[in-house]
């Protein structure tokens, strides 16, 4: 496969070639292999990629009007190279990240320090819908609120800046996995040469984290992955990590309390379970405490965990600190907690709150990307550029009737990646999700998962919105 | 073991043994199309339905037919029993059925048996009635049950023998011994509405059970109602035998740890010992086969009941 026609963009950085179509040093070898294989080489490999995800059943689901449908995460066959230099920067800048996030979370359900010295403000803070009341004065194992953070990365010609943090119940790393497995089978020899850092020990790694968690130092706690079932999105995810870390996948009606513990119903009669690694959203954990509606939760799951008696991670109100408008003060968290600066850039963002943020937003809606504060996976967001008059102005009424429910940022010229898109490598849209963990100590397995935009000149890279994905190589130093 | 997942395993068992009985059952009757008379044609699918305690869909099933019209209904028959959606019978629902509960216990079974039973599933989804009637529907039915052969293998060679394993196999063999109590009375109920027993009929049902060359080798080619009924019933040598899955009930019961409900699990052992006893002991003498097999299907759906009492919907008070 040649790349004479592949497209570069002065305005946007490649991930594969220099502004002056040369391959990055690190690129070298996978761009002479791929030259080297013939078209027909790479549809079969991209076939085998995509085949193995449909035999292994690595699906998502999505609904339509009347049912579900299993789908394939489309995969690119093209992996995308990071040098191990650029990946330490990122590992130490998540690393940053996280501890600060967990500090913030400690301190705003604790003595709110860095509310009452006015690094963020109180309301924004006990406004956001995420802000979790029934926390207060919680504490939680080695102060680890966040132990599961997905962090959504983007790469623009300033570098790497986070896009996202998301600290609820991040979802991909099974893509990440199932990505490595697909890829590195259908390009054996490339992978061999380029000295790839592992990615599959992610499910040992947490574990690590799910036991430092357990109550009263339990050395082998009973963990179970609480899933909101089948009908799920990400259930294949849930039913992957279970088998991982070889913990029970348990429903909210599997699960209950007695005398502030919890129990799994078993075989072998009820069973406590000490550690939860729950992809249930706060709102449905606890009917007796959030949603009464919530067939999903466990009456009384709050209680046990406030007691201290199951640990639940992430913990109950840790979307307080992935708020869209929150993310504007991560960096003031870093240098309040840490006193260090970031290490990783934030996307600059206006808050619709302030009154010269929304008047700003208001007059350059056709250049900026609006978000709603309470949304994720790419909905309820205006992409200003691709807008059409009547979306700009439906969206500027809405964001008058509720300024502090939206945030808008400058459109980002993410970076672009090379994909086999009908036969020939065209360039689309990528970000990166890596992984990190948090028990005692951070850990991040050196790999992420890459969504991809497939769509032509799309930024949307979520999965729901054709979105796809791609392997990360991860190189060794 | 999770409760729930142990109940998915278990109608993991039952529906896939529920698909492989009936791709045999159809492979069979798609095989009379070939060369057998009407009488014979119309037999069969009034056996599989009446095994199910299914009407047959509208316009199916006239004995008074021609060849064209026999053909054309068994096409309309075939359809409902293999791809029909909304037949919660049909293979492709028990298939689908069977599949899903895997989905959900994956992280119960081995990889292999996903891996093997997905691709299974993808290459059935496929298909359609007219797909497989072109060319040799017996090809695809022939082609299923390998699959769910297969599957079964890999099973066996690849599962962790826990209580995952106990329950997988209690459901498919509570299901292969209602399944085939419904056959067997269905067939006897067919000879008596006829007045009279065809020995294809019978010699089917040997095919069926892959019964035929141990028929030949213990009696003659001769195929007698009585006689194949003490084989499918009471030989313990024959795989899926009555009384040899009775027997497998019972053993998987044993396995399994003592659970929390000590009076639905003890209730639940003694039923199924019952239940051996019955078809070891009682069957060579009983003079009415009829009935005998009705208490034995009867009873074969409180064990069903009996596994959830006594696992999964147990009271779980004092038991933490």
């Amino acid at each position: 496969m040649d790349f004479a026609d592949y497209e570069l963009n002065d305005e946007v950085y490649d991930e594969m070639f220099l502004p002056d179509g040369t391959p990055r040093g690190h690129c070298l070898s996978l761009h002479e292999t791929l030259q080297q294989l013939s078209v027909d080489e790479l549809r079969g490999i991209q076939e085998r990629v995509t085949r193995s995800f449909s035999n292994e059943g690595v699906t998502f689901t999505v609904y339509g009007d009347e049912e579900a449908d299993e789908r394939i995460l489309p995969i690119d066959c093209l992996p995308r190279v990071l040098p191990g230099g650029e990946w330490l920067q990122l590992e130490n800048g998540l690393t940053q990240r996280l501890g600060a996030l967990n500090r913030f979370l400690d301190d705003v359900y604790g003595e709110a320090r860095i509310l009452s010295d006015g690094v963020i403000p109180r309301d924004l803070v006990h406004g956001c819908p995420q802000y979790r009341e029934e926390m207060r004065g919680v504490s939680v194992p080695h102060g680890s609120w966040i132990s599961i953070c997905g962090t959504d990365l983007v790469r623009t010609g300033q570098g790497f800046q986070v896009l996202e943090d998301n600290l609820r119940v991040p979802s991909g790393v099974s893509y990440m996995i199932a990505n490595r497995k697909a890829v590195k089978s259908s390009l054996r020899r490339l992978y061999r040469r380029y000295r790839v850092r592992e990615v599959e020990h992610y499910g040992r790694l947490l574990l690590e984290t799910l036991r430092e968690l357990a109550p009263a130092g339990n050395a082998d706690p009973c963990i179970a992955l609480l899933t909101p079932g089948v009908y799920n999105s990400a259930f294949y995810e849930h039913i992957f990590l279970a088998r991982e870390i070889g913990a029970e996948l348990v429903e909210g009606r599997d699960l209950r309390v007695e005398d502030g513990f919890v129990y799994m119903r078993t075989t072998s009669g009820l069973k406590r379970v000490d550690v939860i690694y729950r992809r249930v959203d706060d709102d449905f954990l606890d009917p007796t405490v959030f949603r009464s509606d919530s067939l999903l939760g466990v009456p009384g799951l709050m209680r046990a965990h406030r007691l201290g008696n199951v640990a639940l991670a992430n913990a109950p109100g840790t979307g307080v600190a992935d708020d869209k408008s929150v993310y504007a003060y991560v960096p003031d968290m870093i240098r309040y907690y840490l006193g260090e600066e970031p290490i990783l850039a934030n996307v600059e963002t206006f808050l619709c709150r302030r009154p010269e943020d929304l008047e700003y937003t208001l007059d350059n809606l056709e250049n900026l990307v609006v978000k709603r504060v309470g949304e994720s996976g790419g909905y309820g967001m205006l992409v200003g550029p691709h807008s059409t008059p009547a979306e700009r102005e439906q969206n500027a009424r809405q964001v008058r009737a509720d300024p502090a429910g939206f945030v808008s940022q400058p459109v980002l010229a993410l970076s672009r990646s090379p994909c086999l898109i009908e036969n020939r490598a065209e360039p689309r849209h990528v970000d990166l999700r890596p992984f990190a963990l948090h028990g005692r100590r951070t850990r991040i397995v050196p790999g992420a998962f890459c969504r991809v935009a497939l769509r032509r000149g799309s930024l949307v890279v979520n999965s729901s919105q054709g979105g796809g994905g791609k392997d990360v190589w991860v190189l060794e130093n | 073991m999770l409760s729930r997942s142990a109940q998915g395993l278990y109608w993991m068992g039952r529906y896939l043994e529920r698909a492989e009985r009936l791709c045999r059952l159809l492979r069979l009757q798609v095989e009379t199309l070939v060369d057998r008379p009407i009488r014979e044609i119309y037999s069969g699918w009034s056996r599989i339905y009446a095994s199910l305690n299914r009407e047959p869909p509208v316009g199916g099933l006239e004995l008074g037919a021609n060849d064209d019209f026999t053909l054309a209904d068994s096409y309309t028959l075939a359809d409902d029993l293999t791809f029909e959606r909304t037949n919660p019978d049909s293979v492709w629902s028990s298939f689908a059925k069977g599949r899903e509960n895997a989905r959900q216990t994956r992280h119960c079974i081995s990889s292999e048996m996903w891996t093997c039973l997905n691709l299974a599933y993808l290459r059935v989804q496929e298909l359609s009635i007219g797909d497989i009637w072109r060319v040799s529907p017996e090809r695809f039915y022939a082609e299923i049950v390998r699959d769910l052969d297969t599957f079964a293998g890999v099973a066996e060679a690849t599962m962790y023998r826990g209580e995952g394993w106990n329950f997988l196999q209690l459901g498919r063999h509570i299901e292969r011994v209602q399944l085939s109590v419904a056959l067997l009375l269905a067939q006897i109920a067919t000879d008596r509405s006829q007045d009279e027993a065809y020995g294809a009929d019978w010699t089917s049902l040997l095919h069926l059970h892959q019964a035929f060359d141990a028929y030949g080798r213990s009696y003659s080619i001769e195929v007698q109602p009585d006689r194949v009924l003490d084989l499918l019933v009471g030989d313990p040598l024959l795989p899926g035998s009555l009384c040899r899955s009775l027997d497998s009930v019972a053993s998987e019961l044993a396995a399994i740890p003592p659970g929390p409900a000590s009076d639905a699990e003890a209730a639940l052992q003694r039923l199924a010992s019952r239940l051996c006893s019955l078809v070891r002991n009682d069957w060579p003498d009983t003079e009415d086969r009829q009935e005998l097999l009705e208490q034995v299907g009867e009873q074969s759906r409180n064990l069903h009941r009996g596994v959830s009492a006594a696992y999964v919907d147990y009271d779980t008070a004092d038991t933490s």
